[in-house]
């Protein structure tokens, strides 16, 4: 690896201010999964590594008025163990534990994978379909976006060169709300994703009131099938067919490309398959309670 | 230059290292513990695979000034020639290694399963070595040795091996 | 047909050996060759010892992580060896500059091809440059090989080395390589092994079967991916002998190849290998061994090259792809009565283990099977791809993958249970395979049938 300069400041002030005075000559370093990778094999390196594991403001999972708030450094293994995820978001673990291995589950931070912003990510789609919102910071201060606005490009996040992820809300609204994940890839672990879907459900009166579905890896970056929800909104419980024209929908509002992984053809019927499946768990659970 | 101080396998080691330097590196290169492993240098294979603070990570992916102040677990510190971990016995009796350039790694990965899990179903010890790549045995033996070494007394027990060796 | 044939054939070995193809090999003399007997049928039935549990004498130091292997070595004062490689497939190397790399950090020498006294090796022919002086043949061959202090400094330095390349046009379909019109990748052929294999008359039995069945099969490359990425370690003892540790499976034959590209006798050499790896057939030729005693040489110190993985996958060599062409003649009733195959194997820029890997796919092609009318032929032809050479069985993975395909294709059309097609055809106790073998202990049948009841294709019983 080539040198750089290294430091691990203890606050997020001090952290701000210093991105101020340094941008864009630096790297965040999260859990380092992607930019260890980066730093050794990389056409270039940064003149400035900042470790980001000493700021206690980026930590922790807790209940807020506001909803849960989960911090940027919280790892996919801290996910995958957290009462409170289990309790208000277990779409969440179950996105988790499709991520890597166990190794870089427990170095691997859900702020980290939020900014790489490949199409693949997998924390991504269960996000959006718990409508998160995430706060970034700089040293002029504080945003919040929906998640849909900080993905907008392949590899290419809302974050200024100042500005980084402080933290994930899952809002009041959508705690505890229905939701399933499902990821496609070419095996179990270690993979990247093929095509990765979630949804969720809110049921009222035996009829969907409210449904989200979130693709990933079939456009530049995760989306939301918008058309495929307003086929099921209002549908009866009952009503199996609306999951299958939902899905077919959903797969008219990707733009899958064709890599040596897969080609289009077989992300879009994955796309099909996959969005029926989670339609049809987040369906189930919505029912049953 | 860092300063840098861990716990490594129960002994206190120190280091001045540049900021560039990997966990794995100032392991294998200034206090040679080449036990772990170098196979892939982008954290897909487990050969790394050491312990930190009780968790399994890949050695190459972090900076040792990560590491510092905590404490760390390397296949020397997992028993020696003469004092075997239930794990290492379990591999020995079922020729579960083949080339061993995996098997550091793999210990390690099955030892922080245990250590959480002491009685783990088959998909679960697969799903623990998802991270730990083997290109000779097809990993056949070396679940069914991680199966076994959990129904050793000492694992069920809850008494795992410490860095000496003595349970 | 000579009346005393062991003599003959000691008298073609000596032949061979006066005339040795090593530099300075000194002369071998060896005693007649010992007339192996054919091994009776009860030498071939299984040992007490299949099936037994029995504890690996190495693995106490592989659970231990105790085992060593080469980057588990240093030596004191030993320096690290990055090389730079080609960023072309098949280019003219106009001039290759290494003055700014030189006085990088950290860099103590550089050595290019023109130092190496004899720069080719190669285990049939010797046709790849231990380090590329005039023309590269692949992404992957590599140019400069730096030693340094610290591996980050050599891998630095190499960026500073100023190549300049003139292209040539680049062939990646070996169908298009045996085209007579294709650029040569080197002298004048293409095709540089070829095996035939002909028993009985293929025409005559494709006229006699009743249906037939053509199709291309294919094969992709695979790199071995051993955990061990391949490392070897050079020094000079003090008495003047070269010590290299070699992550290399086949440490004779590295030797000799040490001895010819160094062009010093093989009694000053000293290969020691420790434990691999992994090698699957990946780490049975020399790859940094030369350059390294060179460096050390040139130093005075020890260095060492640990390939990183990118290293593995463009510069060892990789499986062979093989495009198989298989024409079968079947009467209805299953039998086979004609078998014509033509392989064509990629072998990418040199030939590496080609000549041993198209031998054992042709001898294979035509499968286990008896057929009167056998016709294979295989090629193994240049491209400018990553190299291709040995890696388990050797070219019989790819054939059996194709003839098996065929297999189930016929029983399909036929109609006919697969499992039934290939117990009327398999090779039994007393076959002669297509290369005139008679062969003895042959337990087609029993396997078949065990695998069909355990894999639940039969019954238990049946």
């Amino acid at each position: 690896m080539r040198s750089f300069e290294y430091l691990a400041p203890s606050s997020l002030n001090e952290l701000l201010e210093v991105m101020g005075d340094r941008a864009p000559n630096f790297k965040l370093l999260a859990g380092g999964t992607d930019l260890l990778v980066d730093l050794k094999h990389g056409p270039s390196g940064p003149k400035l590594v900042m470790d980001l594991g000493a700021v206690p403001e980026l930590k922790g999972i807790e209940e807020t008025p506001l909803g849960l708030r989960i911090g940027a450094m919280v790892t996919h293994s801290q996910i995958q163990q957290s009462a409170l995820i289990a309790e208000h978001a277990p779409a969440m673990m179950a996105a988790a534990a499709t991520i890597g291995a166990v190794q870089t589950r427990n170095m691997g931070t859900i702020g980290g994978n939020l900014v790489t912003c490949v199409p693949s990510l997998d924390s991504g789609p269960v996000l959006v379909a718990l409508d998160a919102q995430v706060t970034v910071a700089g040293v002029h201060g504080r945003r919040v976006l929906a998640i849909t606005e900080f993905f907008v490009g392949p590899r290419q996040t809302a974050l200024a060169p100042d500005e980084l992820l402080v933290d994930i809300l899952i809002p009041t609204a959508m705690l505890g709300r229905a939701t399933a994940f499902r990821k496609f890839g070419l095996r179990k672990g270690q993979a990247l994703a093929l095509v990765n879907a979630a949804a969720s459900i809110a049921v009222d009166n035996d009829r969907i009131v409210e449904a989200r579905i979130a693709l990933g890896a079939v456009a530049p970056t995760v989306i939301r099938a918008t058309d495929g929800e307003r086929v099921i909104t209002g549908r009866s419980t009952d009503d199996v067919g609306a999951l299958r024209e939902a899905a077919a929908v959903a797969v008219t509002e990707t733009r899958p490309i064709d890599d040596f992984r897969a080609s289009a053809a077989y992300r879009r019927e994955l796309v099909a398959v996959g969005t029926y499946r989670v339609l049809e768990e987040a369906l189930a659970l919505a029912t049953r309670s | 230059m860092h300063q840098v101080e861990m716990m490594v396998n129960g002994q206190v080691r120190r280091a001045e290292v540049p900021a560039e330097t990997t966990l794995l590196s100032v392991l294998r290169e200034t206090w040679g513990l080449t036990g772990s492993k170098l196979g892939c240098d982008v954290g897909d294979c487990g050969a790394c695979t050491v312990l930190v603070d009780g968790l399994s990570v890949n050695a190459c992916l972090l900076l040792a000034v990560q590491v510092d102040g905590q404490e760390v677990l390397t296949i020397e510190g997992m028993g020696g020639f003469d004092y075997l971990h239930p794990i290492q016995a379990a591999f020995e009796r079922l020729s579960s290694i083949q080339c061993g350039f995996c098997a550091p790694g793999i210990v390690i990965s099955a030892k922080a399963l245990i250590d959480k899990n002491p009685h783990p179903t088959e998909q679960e010890i697969r799903e623990a070595l998802a991270g730990n790549l083997c290109r000779c045995t097809g990993y056949t033996k070396i679940i069914e040795g991680i199966a076994e070494a959990c129904r050793a007394p000492a694992i069920t027990d809850g008494i795992s091996v410490t860095e000496s060796g003595h349970v | 047909m000579s009346e005393k044939p062991t003599k003959e054939k000691t008298a073609d070995l000596g032949d061979l050996l006066a005339e040795p193809r090593v530099g300075q090999l000194p002369a071998v003399t060896r005693g007649p060759i010992p007339v192996v007997q054919a091994l009776t049928v009860g030498a071939n039935q299984q040992t007490p010892a299949v099936g037994q549990r029995v504890t690996r004498l190495d693995i106490r130091t592989h659970v231990t992580g105790s085992t060593r292997y080469i980057d588990d070595l240093a030596f004191p004062g030993m320096l690290h060896v990055k090389i730079l490689r080609s960023t072309q497939a098949h280019a003219r190397i106009l001039s290759i500059d290494t003055t700014a790399a030189r006085a990088m950090p950290g860099v103590v020498a550089t050595l290019t091809g023109d130092e190496i006294p004899e720069n080719s090796f190669g285990s049939s022919y010797q046709d790849q440059p231990v380090l590329a002086v005039d023309r590269v043949r692949h992404q992957g061959d590599g140019l400069v090989a730096i030693a340094a202090e610290t591996e980050q400094q050599a891998s630095d330095a190499l960026a500073a080395v100023k190549v300049t390349y003139e292209p040539l046009p680049a062939l990646f379909d070996p169908l298009e390589a045996i085209r007579p019109d294709a650029p040569k990748i080197h002298r004048d052929n293409n095709v540089y092994a070829s095996k035939v294999i002909i028993r009985g008359d293929v025409e005559k039995g494709f006229a006699e079967s009743d249906q037939i069945f053509e199709r291309r099969y294919r094969t992709q490359m695979i790199e071995h991916v051993p955990m061990e990425p391949f490392a070897a370690i050079a020094l000079w003892e003090p008495d003047g002998q070269l010590h290299v540790y070699s992550s290399n499976g086949r440490i004779t034959l590295g030797r000799a190849d040490l001895a010819r590209t160094l062009q010093m006798p093989m009694n000053r050499i000293r290969v020691t290998a420790t434990f691999i790896g992994g090698n699957f057939g990946g780490k049975n030729e020399i790859r940094t061994e030369p350059i390294l005693a060179l460096l050390a040489k040139k130093t005075r110190q020890p260095v060492k090259a640990t390939f990183n993985r990118e290293d593995e996958f463009i510069a060892s060599t990789t499986r062979h792809p093989i495009i198989m062409d298989y024409k079968t003649g079947v009467a209805d009733d299953g039998h086979l009565i004609a078998r014509s195959v033509r392989l064509v194997l990629d072998g990418g820029a040199y030939a590496s283990w080609s000549e041993t890997t198209v031998g054992k796919a042709a001898i294979l092609a035509a499968g286990p099977y008896r057929i009167p009318n056998v016709h294979v032929e295989g090629h193994a032809v240049y491209t400018n791809k990553t190299v291709t050479g040995a890696m388990r069985g050797f070219g019989a993975p790819q054939v059996a993958f194709a003839y098996e395909s065929q297999m189930d294709e016929i029983a399909n059309t036929l109609g006919m249970d697969p499992l039934a097609i290939r117990l009327l055809n398999g090779f039994s106790e007393g076959s002669i395979s297509h290369t005139g073998q008679v062969l003895q202990a042959v337990a087609l049948e029993e396997t078949l049938l065990t695998a069909a009841k355990r894999s639940g294709w039969m019954e238990e019983g049946t």
